[in-house]
């Protein structure tokens, strides 16, 4: 026989056995009970031993003219074979999922399972309520408030008025509703402003946003604010009940140094710096580390005294009452004190992180 | 903004006796606060200036040359490899042997190129840190110093020490040297009287151009001088390394100018080539709507009607206060230069800035609020700047233009006088300031001072602190510079307040509950987007925000679930198989007022295995789920609530249809537990059904835990034993409430203590359930017989309701 003979020979008896399978497969994957029983159907066809497969080997004794009719046919039926396969599993899987929610309920009357205890509360939601509970012994108590807020409560209120380069420093989240969600808790002075008369001594904790989301920024974090309102309230008391807080958060003898700063919302306003809490020699003394940049000092919050302007937004006579406000950053001050180094770190919830704290 | 600590010392003679780090702290504790401290031309250190002799090719390298140079005190031969040593005569740096460059990390080492011997270096700027990058070495313009003499006797601006300053947006005045150079003398407590350029202006000169301001309330101050007899060239060295200390790249002299009138004076200004001025006419108005411009970026602009742009005879020539145009830009031809120094409204400024999107330096300063009557001295240093470096300039009397009237001097402003008492001064600050000390620090930061009758000043403020208005404004610059650390530390009497609220102390008693029972906390985005809620068949959001960070924070959570899933899926990928996370916080709900309802809820999901002790280690579910639930409901209000399987039609979507509970004080639906919708899981790449527990906390709250003693049980406890075989479908909680309902009063308590199916004695679809009931009574031991009697009706009971068998 001429090889041309025998490719003849081997195109009939490849044309032969694809049209011996073709219409069975639909069949068989519909009869198959099982996942495994579909996917044994399917490797009988396209398996390493598989009819198709077959077929594909003996391609080579074709003429090249009929290896091209004949692949495109075999290419066709593969395709056909797949779709028909991820058909019926798409359907199992479906049955299986019906099967499941339908049957019978789980009896919640039995007893529940007694949990076991070793749970974790976030580093966040430690240090929040150990300041917490600091200020509540100096005389402080919580205001809560919302996320949601009025832009006068954020802003106007406090003295941000509008197109003031200030608001460089607070990138905000706006809603479609025109409110801001907070950029600070600083709202609470003017809710408690508005709401209660004086004196007051408050402490606000809450989540605030800003539009910053880097290496050391969060778009969402955490602060808590303490302020003093009464007729005599003075620089030096802030500065009493900073030195109190730094001492009993850090340590007896922990000092505290202010440096003049700005925030639209205080006049004098000063941002505060405990010593280090790392690098603290047995005498007190900071021999500085890579914490404190070397400076024995860690700035932790920014305070001052209430802005007259704020009083006289709030309906409050800043000739008869002083205040003054601090505030801190908790995802700082935890990320300090357990020695975090990423922010993202702190939003992440991985177990394994949460089981440290 | 940088600043560097040579010009300041030029401002403020004193602090040549302070230390870098000595004037940094000064200028922190003043509120400046210094960011960073960094060397400039550090390698300049051991150079030396050198005068090309001769040079020669070197005899075997190519490329290399042999250049003779003279150190005044003898010649040296050094190797170079740069293309353009200069002809003999030319000045070039020569970096000793032992310099450190600190640029390059090197110490110059005699070293043997190819079988010469060079003791030294010829270097380029970049090497010698002065600038980024530098073509070749750097030759210094003929009569730089002499032969040998140190780099930095020569040209004294090569070496600079920078500081980086933070300055608050309150302090414009903080962008310029002089206004940095103020503050420190105040605080040094020495006067500042910074030198003021003489005036100036030749009268055959004269200003020779149109100048209207039209629009007042934006421009209210324009000043204007002009400059002919230019000629365009680099600045002197001393001048480029000034600028290149302070991050500004040096342009051409006129440019250059310009710079160092804005680090200086705080004041931006701007030149424009006066031949492209067209019909020799300035114009200040606000853009018409659409008007097209180009700035000097190239950048192709529609103007805004709110834009105020600076105009020539025909149009646009600079978008005032932010940029200048292409059209008028200086040129390496430019022969005729005017001088544009403005005051213009800040906040027009910044809408100009954010509206094009454009922050320059100058627009930095004018949105921040400039000093509007320092246009005289800064105009006054730019024409002394001018007449210095270019010879045969010669320049226009200025003009001081306020609409459209010209005059030759700036008008008088008037200025805000505020009283400050000594009074309000001891109370605010809880010192008392001697008012002299006061009235020395105001005046040495430029405020007009006299005494107002008993114990308070009249204070004149001045126009370069556009942040003072108001009293309480100089307590603040008293104490800043006197030193807020030289207030004393006091406690307050503290007048306690009571709590408003209370979410914060609900949600942290939920958090040490559900800690309590093995869950960790996770904090979670509030928000999330609206296909995450979908996912997880929440709420549609009410809050959604405007402005957007990304497209996975578009909206505020109506549920916890979605930022647990993530959580949870990602320790999974992790690596983290099993774990049981709750959040606490709101979610945000529609509500009637304005603002949206934040409702605290607890939320809790469990995955993987539950803890195991030596055995093989099993899935959690739903039962899991339960124990959670109860017990954090019983730590939180010291009551079990009723289980009640959810209806088909009232379980939420997110609920698997076979395991969804809601919880029960009286009629009210605390909460709820069971299992996540397989569909859920799906979404999260969770095979198996995840046992969630849910709190509210609001209806929580509504039953705090309020425990009551009851009488320890005096008298023992009689228990017998149940085992019943039932069939499978029979919830084992109705057995249970049978038994109690049927047992009598002197059965106290019933706990179903082991189930099982299978097993040789059981029928198929039949469960055994083995309970233990409590007989007792409060007033006597109770007898068999009692006992007896009340069991026999619980079996009989059972038996009748269940269909149960007891098992032997």
């Amino acid at each position: 026989m001429t090889s041309s003979g025998t490719a003849e020979a081997a195109k009939e008896e490849i044309e032969l056995a694809l049209s011996a399978f073709h219409s069975t497969f639909v069949e068989a994957f519909a009869a198959a009970p099982t996942e495994q029983v579909l996917r044994d159907e399917k490797a009988k066809l396209l398996g390493k031993n598989g009819s198709l497969t077959a077929i594909l080997k003996r391609m080579g004794a074709l003429s090249a003219d009929a290896r091209k009719s004949v692949g495109e046919r075999v290419n066709a039926l593969k395709t056909e074979v797949e779709a028909a396969f991820d058909a019926r599993l798409r359907e199992m899987v479906a049955e299986k999922r019906k099967a499941e929610l339908e049957a019978r309920p789980f009896d919640l009357t039995l007893p529940g399972r007694n949990p076991i205890g070793d749970g974790h509360i976030h580093p966040i939601s430690q240090v929040r309520a150990d300041v917490i509970e600091i200020f509540r012994g100096l005389g402080f108590a919580v205001f809560d408030g919302p996320d949601v807020e009025h832009e006068a409560n954020n802003f106007t209120k406090l003295g941000f008025p509008p197109d003031h380069p200030a608001t460089d420093m607070q990138d905000s989240f706006w809603t479609k509703s025109r409110h801001v969600l907070r950029t600070h808790t600083s709202n609470i002075q003017v809710r408690a402003m508005t709401t209660v008369k004086p004196p007051m001594a408050f402490i606000a904790p809450g989540t605030v946003y800003r539009r910053d989301d880097d290496a050391t920024h969060s778009p969402m974090f955490h602060q808590l604010e303490a302020f003093l309102i009464d007729e005599n309230v003075s620089l030096a008391h802030l500065r009493g009940i900073l030195s109190e807080f730094a001492e009993r958060m850090y340590g007896p003898g922990t000092p505290i140094r202010l440096r003049p700063s700005y925030f639209p919302f205080v006049e004098p306003g000063a941002e505060v710096d405990v010593g280090c809490v790392f690098c603290k020699q047995p005498d007190g003394k900071r021999k500085g580390c890579s914490v404190c940049k070397h400076t024995g000092w860690i700035e932790i919050l920014g305070c001052g005294m209430i802005h007259p302007v704020v009083f006289e937004h709030c309906g409050i006579d800043p000739e008869k009452y002083t205040g003054f406000a601090l505030g801190m950053g908790l995802d700082r001050v935890a990320m300090l004190r357990y020695d975090i180094p990423n922010i993202k770190l702190l939003f992440d919830n991985d177990p394994r992180f949460l089981a440290q704290f | 903004m940088k600043a560097s600590l040579k010009w300041l010392v030029e401002l403020l003679p004193e602090l040549s006796k302070l230390s870098a780090d000595d004037v940094a702290k000064k200028l922190t504790f003043a509120g400046l606060e210094v960011e960073g401290v960094t060397p400039f031309g550090a390698g300049t250190e051991g150079c030396v200036v050198a005068k090309v002799v001769s040079f020669r090719p070197h005899p075997t390298k190519s490329g290399l040359r042999l250049v003779t140079v003279d150190l005044g005190e003898g010649t040296q031969e050094i190797v170079c490899g740069a293309p353009n040593v200069p002809d003999a005569g030319g000045l070039v740096v020569l970096a000793k042997l032992g310099a450190y460059l600190p640029a390059k990390d090197m110490t110059i080492a005699r070293r043997e190129i190819a079988g010469v011997v060079s003791e030294g270096m010829l270097c380029s700027e970049s090497e010698l840190g002065l600038s980024e990058e530098s073509a070749g070495i750097l030759i210094l313009p003929p009569g730089t110093g002499n032969p040998g003499q140190s780099l930095i006797e020569a040209i004294p601006h090569v070496r600079d020490t920078v500081f980086e300053i933070n300055i608050t947006p309150n302090r414009p005045d903080g962008l310029g040297h002089v206004g940095l150079a103020r503050d420190l003398a105040a605080v040094l407590g020495v006067a500042f009287a910074p030198k003021r350029a003489p005036t100036f202006g030749a009268d055959d000169v004269p200003l020779d151009v149109d100048v209207k301001v039209v629009d007042q309330d934006r421009c209210p101050e324009f000043s204007t001088a002009r400059a002919v007899g230019i000629t365009i060239a680099p600045s002197p060295l001393a001048w480029r390394y000034r600028l290149l200390a302070l991050g500004v790249r040096p342009i051409s002299n006129l440019v250059d100018i310009t710079n160092l009138v804005l680090l200086g004076h705080g004041q931006p200004m701007h030149a424009f080539d006066l031949a492209k001025v067209r019909g020799r006419a300035i114009v200040v108005r606000t853009a018409a709507e659409g008007e097209p411009f180009t700035t000097l970026d190239g950048v192709a602009r529609k103007l805004s009607k709110d834009d105020l742009v600076v105009c020539d005879g025909e149009g646009p020539v600079a978008l005032a206060g932010v940029m200048g145009g292409e059209n008028s830009e200086i040129s390496a031809s430019t022969t005729e230069v005017l001088f544009e120094c403005a005051y213009f409204d800040a906040r027009g400024v910044r809408r100009t800035g954010r509206r094009h999107g454009l922050h320059t330096e100058a627009s930095h300063r004018f949105e921040r609020g400039t000093d509007p009557g320092g246009l005289e001295a800064a105009l006054a240093t730019a024409v002394k700047l001018t007449l210095e470096v270019v010879p045969g300039a010669k320049l226009s009397p200025p003009r001081y233009v306020t609409g459209a009237t010209a005059n030759t001097t700036p008008r008088e402003l008037t200025t805000k006088v505020v009283s400050l008492r000594s009074s309000f001064m001891t109370r605010l600050l809880g010192i008392a300031v001697p008012l002299s000390d006061a009235r020395g620090i105001l005046e040495r930061l430029g405020c007009t001072v006299h005494a107002s009758g008993e114990g308070a000043l009249d204070v004149a403020l001045p126009t370069h602190r556009p942040d003072l208005s108001r009293e309480v404004d100089l307590v603040e610059e008293v104490i800043r510079v006197r030193g807020i650390d030289t207030v004393p530390t006091e406690l307050p009497p503290v007048r306690g307040s009571r709590a408003v609220g209370g979410r914060e102390a609900l949600e942290h008693s939920v958090r040490r509950a559900a800690a309590s029972v093995g869950l960790s906390e996770a904090i979670t985005f509030r928000f999330t987007s609206a296909k995450a809620l979908a996912d997880v068949f929440a709420k549609e959001a009410t809050v959604v925000l405007e402005n957007p960070i990304n497209e996975h924070q578009t909206v505020m959570r109506t549920s916890l679930l979605p930022g647990l899933l993530e959580s949870l899926a990602q320790a999974r990928r992790h690596g983290v198989r099993s774990a049981g996370l709750f959040a606490v916080g709101p979610v945000f709900l529609p509500s009637k007022n304005d603002l949206p309802e934040e409702r605290p809820e607890l939320f809790a999901v469990l995955v993987g295995d539950r803890a195991a002790y030596l055995e093989k280690p099993a899935p959690v579910d739903a039962w899991d789920a339960k124990g959670v639930a109860l017990a954090l409901v019983a730590a939180l209000t010291g009551k079990e609530p009723e289980v009640v399987t959810y209806t088909a039609s009232e379980r939420p979507a997110y609920m698997h249809p076979r395991a969804a509970a809601k919880l029960l004080l009286g009629s009210t639906v605390i909460g709820s537990f069971g299992l996540l919708h397989p569909d859920v899981g799906d979404k999260y790449d969770f095979a198996e059904a995840l046992p969630f527990i849910s709190l509210d906390l609001p209806t929580l709250a509504k039953h705090p835990r309020a425990p009551r003693y009851k009488a320890i049980p005096k008298f023992p406890a009689s228990p017998r034993d149940l085992a019943l075989v039932v069939h499978d479908d029979v919830p084992a909680g109705q057995v249970k409430a049978a038994i109690l309902a049927s047992a009598g009063p002197l059965a106290t308590d019933v706990e179903l203590f082991d189930r099982f199916t299978g097993g040789a004695n059981i029928p198929k679809d039949h469960a055994s359930l083995a309970f233990r009931v409590i007989y007792r009574s409060d007033e006597r031991t109770l007898t068999d017989a009692e006992v007896e009697k009340a069991h026999a009706k619980v079996v009989k009971e059972v038996e009748e309701r269940f269909g149960a068998t007891q098992r032997k």
